[in-house]
Order: C-alpha cells, then sequence, then structure tokens
C-alpha cells in the first residue's frame, strides 16, 4: 500500500509525524482528503479536526487552528498550524468547561467577533476529545 | 555577662542567613531545570517558523509581497516598541538589561521626533514604566513566564492592527537573545515593517500546484502568521533567559550567603571563647580572693 509522510507542525512544536494512508481536513473552501500522491497543493484549513489515518490503520484526530496544508511529492504532507492539538491531549472535560465558559460569555455579548471565534475553537477541540474518546471515527 | 546577649543575637542572624541560602539554593535548581526546559521549547518552535518561511518565500516568486500591508515602508512618525519582561524578580540584571535597550530605542525615536507607543510584557517592564510616568498602550501579565502561541499572537495582533492601519509606521521589539546559559544579551529588532528580503530565495512552486484560496489570498494569511511566530520566537528566548539570569542571581545569592555564615560564626566562636575566658578568670579571681581572705 501507498503511504505518504506526515507533519502535522504547531507553532510551538512538532506536533506529529507518521507515515499515512489518508488525510482528512476541512479547507476554508471546503472538505478534503488527501491520498498518497496527491496533486501539490496549498490548501488554508478551517478551524477544525485534521484525521490522520496511519499506515497501520490506526487513527490520530488533531484539532488545528488557523493551519495551511502543504501538499509536496517529495516531503509529503505538512499541516502548519498556529495551533494543533492531537485528541489524547485534550482533557475531554476541561474542554467542556471551556465551552461553557465561552458560551456563558457570548450570552451577554452574542455579537464580539473575538467570542464567536474562540467558540469555534474550544467546539472543535471538544468535537475531537469526544470523538477520539468514545472510539467513533472521525467522519 | 555582655557576652551571652551578643552570642545569641549572632546565633540568631547565623539561622536567617542560613534559612535565606536554602531558598536561594531551591529557586536556583528550580531556575536550571527551567532553562533546560524553556531551550526545549525555543528549539521545538522553529521547525514551524522555518516551513512558514519557506512557503511564503515560494509563494513571493510568482506574487507580488511588497504591497501587503504589513511589509509597507513608509516614513516614520509613529512608533511602536514592544517591551519584553519578566513578571517576578530575582532574577539579577535581567529585567535592567532589557529595559535599558529599550530607553534607548525610546531615546533615539523620541530624538528623532517620532512619537513612541509602549507596549510592555511582564509585570516588572509595566512597574518600570509606570512609575516613571511613561503610559504603556499595553500591558501584558501572565505570559512572559511560560509562552504559548496565544499569548504570543495577542501581542503581534495589537500591533499588527494598527500598523496595517497606518497608526504605526515601525514596530520595534525588544527582547532578550539567549545565547548560552552564561551569555543573554538584549537586543531590539524591527518586528514591522517585515523586511521583502526576508522572503528572499525562494523556490518557485511548481505551476501544477492547487492553491486553495488562491496565492495572494495565501501570502494574505500567512504573513501574520510569520510575525506571530517570531514574536513568539523573542518571547521563548526571553524566557529561557529569564530563568538563566535567575539561576545565576541565585547561585551567587547562594555562595554569598555561606560566606557571611561564614564570617559569623567565626565572629560567634570568638565571643564565645572570649565569654569562657572571662568566665575562668572570674572563678580563679573569685576563688584566689576567698583564700587570701582566710
Amino acid at each position: 500500500m501507498a503511504t505518504m509522510h506526515v507533519e502535522v507542525v504547531s507553532a510551538e512544536r512538532a506536533v506529529l509525524s507518521l507515515e499515512a494512508a489518508e488525510l482528512y481536513a476541512r479547507g476554508v473552501e471546503g472538505q478534503i482528503g488527501i491520498l498518497p500522491g496527491h496533486q501539490p497543493s496549498l490548501i488554508a484549513l478551517d478551524v477544525g479536526p485534521v484525521k490522520v489515518v496511519g499506515a497501520d490503520g490506526t487513527v490520530e484526530l488533531v484539532a488545528v487552528h488557523n493551519g495551511l496544508l502543504f501538499v509536496d511529492a517529495e516531503k509529503g504532507c505538512i499541516v502548519l498550524a498556529d495551533l494543533a492539538e492531537p485528541a489524547s491531549e485534550i482533557d475531554v472535560r476541561r474542554a467542556r468547561a471551556a465551552v461553557a465558559e465561552v458560551e456563558q460569555r457570548l450570552a451577554s455579548d452574542p455579537h464580539d467577533e473575538v467570542l464567536l471565534q474562540s467558540l469555534r475553537k474550544h467546539r472543535v477541540r471538544l468535537e475531537v476529545a469526544e470523538q477520539a474518546g468514545t472510539g467513533t471515527p472521525a467522519r | 555577662m555582655a557576652g551571652s546577649g551578643q552570642i545569641r543575637q549572632l546565633r540568631r542572624r547565623i539561622r536567617s542567613v542560613r534559612s535565606t541560602q536554602k531558598i536561594t539554593r531551591a529557586m536556583e535548581m528550580i531556575a536550571a531545570s527551567r532553562i533546560l526546559k524553556a531551550q526545549r521549547r525555543v528549539l521545538a518552535a522553529r521547525p514551524y517558523a522555518e516551513q512558514i518561511r519557506d512557503v511564503i518565500a515560494g509563494l513571493a516568486v510568482d506574487n507580488e509581497v511588497r504591497q501587503h500591508p504589513l511589509l509597507r515602508a513608509r516614513e516614520a512618525r509613529d512608533v511602536a516598541i514592544v517591551v519584553c519582561t519578566s513578571d517576578r524578580g530575582l532574577a539579577g540584571a535581567y529585567n535592567a538589561n532589557v529595559l535599558k535597550v529599550a530607553e534607548r530605542t525610546i531615546r533615539d525615536e523620541e530624538a528623532a521626533g517620532r512619537t513612541v507607543h509602549l507596549y510592555v510584557v511582564g509585570r516588572k517592564g509595566a512597574a518600570y514604566f509606570a512609575y516613571r510616568g511613561r503610559r504603556a498602550e499595553r500591558a501584558w501579565d501572565g505570559i512572559s513566564d511560560t509562552p504559548t502561541i496565544d499569548g504570543a499572537s495577542g501581542v503581534a495582533q495589537a500591533v499588527m492592527d494598527r500598523f496595517s492601519s497606518e497608526e504605526f509606521d515601525r514596530v520595534w521589539l525588544v527582547y532578550t537573545d539567549f545565547r548560552s546559559s552564561l551569555v543573554q544579551a538584549p537586543v531590539r529588532m524591527e518586528l514591522l515593517p517585515v523586511k521583502p528580503a526576508e522572503f528572499e530565495g525562494g523556490t518557485a512552486m511548481r505551476p501544477e500546484v492547487v492553491f486553495e484560496p488562491s496565492g495572494p489570498g495565501l501570502i494574505d494569511l500567512l504573513i501574520p502568521r510569520y510575525v506571530e511566530a517570531k514574536v513568539l520566537h523573542a518571547l521563548l528566548e526571553s524566557a529561557a533567559s529569564e530563568h538563566a539570569s535567575r539561576q545565576r542571581a541565585m547561585k551567587s545569592a547562594t555562595e554569598n550567603a555561606s560566606d557571611v555564615a561564614a564570617s559569623l560564626s567565626r565572629v560567634m566562636n570568638q565571643a564565645r571563647q572570649d565569654q569562657i575566658t572571662t568566665e575562668i578568670s572570674e572563678i580563679v579571681g573569685g576563688a584566689e580572693a576567698l583564700s587570701s581572705a582566710v
């Protein structure tokens, strides 16, 4: 089976580096899936989960914020993101609390752009953590 | 007996010096372990900054980056200075050194007739400028100890917004560069405008590459990321320097405490011996007086 090298790099550190068979992400212009041998591309990512299916079938979920997906024939797939958190590092309970807190603050000011952004970010984190926690696949 | 009071006092001082020494030694060890951690974070953040730069450089071959609002150089009238200091003290000359560079930058800019806007990271810097009656437009605390991208992008966003809207014409970033555990140098770096030369030397993207959104759209997204990565880098370097500086300061404090305790013990032993000598001669004198009285 053909594989490709996938790297997920956040602003703070390299998060993932593995051989993968498939990669799915949410681009700003729509959902995308990448298989080995994909056409070279540069795709801006929306706030959302990135799902990487490893060569051995293991699934890695990463919550990504402000990301960029770079597909290159030689270098493989590189996900560059401000924030990239693997599901295993997100605490479901704390993520839920963070969502609740932002929602509460939003209730008093429903049009605050910064809060809306932050709500989306926290929701994605929660989504990623919950899916990984219960063992259901991302999609 | 005059001696015993003095001895008691000395003993108390020795005890207090030794307990201070315990604290400084603990702080030294904590700082030492955190230098390594901070250094590792500096290294860990490097791949992202390099990749972002490479991608922008690649895009810059076929697209015009010079026109991006964050790269536009213009005659400077309003200058912003971002100073990275620590939240906590007891770090030797760490804050004083970086503030000296900040002061010099402010002086230079004001001498050239420009208005200076101040942004301060770290409680120490904020207190320094507040005391001198210079109001910081914004001050952040709680991010300088273990810098995160959230903290860095907050700082970067604040100055980028006002640079794009042409309220500022230049932004300086003043921080401490961690060269080694022994050498940390305060430096200033021109954060904005970003110099187009930084994106030179890229290899052009191959024609079959798909862009989503189109090339210029991607550049607009990426350049702010690049600036944020630079701010994060400065904060991480500063944090590593802070810990190194604190480790050195606490090491010499611990050594000084040993010296003080040693010299106090010497004085105390002398006083004790004097007291014993006095007592013996009093007893001998007393006995002699008794025997001669018989």
